[in-house]
């Protein structure tokens, strides 16, 4: 709290969750993380599983928190539970930290139309504004997932095909777009939606991803 | 899906899981939206338009999310109940009820018949659940879908085996959140009270046990899953050792009749609230301190290897409580247990099967269970958490075993609050009634026996 805050005569921000509940939550410290994915490391160097990916200079990903326990409760009564009200609770951050990142054009992955109709609302927009897929930019070209990623192993991951086409109107050519995840697990997403972009021209590409 | 799961159900599914219905499916809406209000149409609730909104103009029910998503994506799909029983409801059970149980049991059975509400007030100990079993047997002989529903969990885990004992060639439906097994279509039904906002105009009978304590009481959701859940012409009991004050309200305005038992089943009566006043003892326990008192009673329970409960207000008192005691008294063994313990069950059951001598619990021991001839301590009974209905259950947990009848009840307060003081003139007033009617039967027996 400043002098220039208080005489600004803001609200006072009410914080979403209790102050016991954020600190379950583990911030990733960008100056210790991966350098190409974003996972909270000792020191800022390239992850193992990283290593194993082919070299892809014009690509790095960046992650705000760990997955831990805590997340994974989060995730399961936000998306799969579908209780939107939480978006509230990391819409600030995420919203803050792709502030910082100054990109020309910022793309968030989209559900399948079948998700759309159960959940409801796309678990990223959520964060960043409507709720729903951007009219434009990324699609989805399957209209339902066979499997969710989430009850994959990481063999079958890696092993899944392109599932993005990008929309005739969108032009990405040499701009620095930034593609917006929940999630990074083993990196395939993003890393196909990103292969997408960089295809069709853009400088390059950041992933956003809320955990790691 | 088959026509059995929706008997007297309401599921909530979407359009793509509702493909392949059975021809009697009747669908209903989830959620009534209007400009001025949007309710949930399976647990009532009035909500928030701005909490409850989705994108594009949809709705969600954020009140009764643990049980599926209730929202405008999605349809409830319901059979109506046909009563298509044919198991084997005799009654396997060979105890006795005594004289007093006796006349509960058959009043209660009159109240079925006429598919009336009905309360049961019988203390702690009083044996409610066998007073049930006529009254159940006779619903189930009628072809009658039955279901007996509590608010905690443990209580539901307690009554299952006793009902399966009692109904021996019975398949027993038992429905809690942490239950994997798939819903079985069942003419009798164990279930919380969370479960019955699944049900729709299902149950002839509908028993409700514990009436009185949380979520139930507090909650206005579960209230209206009661109504939804029982058939419009049905019989609802309540049964309860503390009823509030909203019962006792409709009592003494006649919409509800009330059967009374203030004796328990071994014709003893409670043990009474012992008040000791150590204004420290929290203090105490944090520099590392067992007080004095307490030294001395746990010394006698080492001493004649009594079995006992303790009883603290907060989940954070526990282990310190017992890091205490165990510094003190190595050689008694004991363990801590609280609502979010994973190992909760495990632990219970520890003390079940006399593995250990006494447990630091919270509230969640205070009704429900049965641990025979145990002493019973409670550490800040003058805490908030404490209502009468809570101190009262509390008390109850001493002297359930005929071996044992009586037992002793210790509160450490450092002030009398309304609560403890509320709680020890029930116990009085119910120990009087009691005696009254204990005098009342060993007339009638020796009139009888002459």
């Amino acid at each position: 709290m400043t002098l220039p805050w208080l005489l600004s005569w803001q609200t006072w921000p009410h914080p979403v969750v209790c102050p016991t509940c954020w600190q379950t939550f583990e911030r990733i410290t960008p100056a210790t993380a991966c350098i190409s994915c974003g996972r909270q490391l000792t020191r800022r160097q390239m992850c193992s599983d990283c290593q194993r990916w082919p070299s892809q200079p014009r690509f790095y990903n960046q992650a705000l928190f760990c997955y831990n326990a805590a997340m994974h409760d989060y995730f399961q009564r936000y998306k799969f539970q579908g209780d939107y009200r939480l978006r509230a609770v990391f819409a600030a951050a995420m919203q803050q930290r792709l502030a910082t990142l100054a990109a020309d054009c910022v793309v968030a992955i989209p559900v399948t139309p079948a998700t759309m109709q159960y959940r409801g609302f796309n678990q990223v927009t959520g964060w960043l504004g409507t709720g729903l897929n951007d009219p434009v930019g990324l699609q989805t070209i399957a209209q339902t997932k066979a499997r969710p990623q989430s009850q994959k192993t990481r063999a079958e991951r890696l092993t899944t095909s392109q599932p993005f086409s990008l929309s005739s109107t969108f032009t990405v050519t040499n701009q620095r777009v930034v593609i917006v995840d929940d999630i990074y697990t083993t990196g395939r997403t993003i890393r196909h939606a990103a292969d997408l972009l960089l295809e069709s021209g853009a400088k390059s590409v950041i992933g956003l991803t809320l955990a790691r | 899906m088959q026509a059995e799961e929706l008997y007297g159900r309401q599921l909530c599914l979407t359009p793509a899981e509702a493909r392949e219905m059975p021809a009697t499916t009747v669908k209903l809406p989830s959620m009534q939206v209007t400009k001025t209000l949007i309710q949930c149409c399976r647990c009532g609730s009035d909500l928030n338009r701005q909490l409850a909104q989705l994108p594009a103009a949809q709705f969600y029910c954020y009140q009764c999310l643990t049980l599926g998503r209730v929202s405008t994506l999605t349809s409830l799909y319901h059979i109506p109940e046909p009563n298509k029983f044919k198991a084997d409801t005799t009654l396997t059970w060979t105890g006795q009820l005594t004289a007093a149980q006796a006349t509960c049991a058959a009043e209660l059975q009159q109240h079925f018949s006429k598919r009336e509400q009905h309360l049961l007030w019988a203390v702690t100990g009083a044996g409610k659940t066998e007073m049930l079993f006529p009254g159940i047997a006779w619903a189930l002989a009628q072809g009658w879908r039955v279901a007996l529903a509590s608010p905690r969990v443990d209580v539901c885990l307690e009554l299952y085996p006793r009902l399966q004992a009692a109904f021996a060639h019975l398949p027993i439906a038992l429905l809690h959140g942490h239950n994997p097994a798939p819903y079985q279509y069942c003419q009798l039904t164990i279930c919380t009270t969370h479960q019955l906002l699944r049900f729709r105009a299902a149950f002839d009978v509908l028993i409700i046990d514990e009436v009185d304590a949380f979520p139930f009481a507090a909650n206005p959701r579960l209230a209206y899953a009661v109504k939804q859940a029982r058939k419009p012409e049905s019989a609802l009991l309540y049964l309860t050792a503390t009823p509030s004050q909203a019962l006792l309200k409709q009592v003494r305005h006649r919409t509800l009749s009330i059967s009374y038992l203030p004796l328990r089943f071994h014709q003893h009566l409670l043990p009474p609230i012992r008040v000791s006043l150590q204004p420290r003892w929290w203090a105490q326990f944090q520099q590392g301190h067992l007080p004095t008192k307490l030294r001395r009673w746990l010394q006698q329970y080492v001493t004649v290897h009594q079995r006992f409960l303790i009883f603290v207000p907060r989940i954070t008192q526990l282990a310190v409580v017992q890091q205490v005691i165990a510094t003190a008294f190595p050689t008694l063994k004991g363990l801590t247990v609280h609502a979010a313990d994973a190992q909760r069950l495990e632990k219970v059951q520890a003390m079940r099967t006399q593995q250990v001598q006494y447990l630091v619990t919270t509230t969640i021991l205070e009704r429900g269970v049965t641990f025979p001839g145990i002493d019973v301590i409670v550490l800040g009974a003058d805490d908030a958490v404490f209502s009468t209905a809570a101190l009262v259950q509390i008390a109850g947990r001493a002297g359930r075993s005929a071996q044992r009848p009586t037992g002793l009840v210790r509160m450490v307060v450092s002030h009398y609050t309304r609560p403890l003081k509320a709680a020890q003139r029930q116990i009085k007033q119910v120990n009087r009634k009691g005696r009254r009617l204990r005098a009342k039967m060993s007339t009638l027996s020796a009139t009888t026996e002459v």
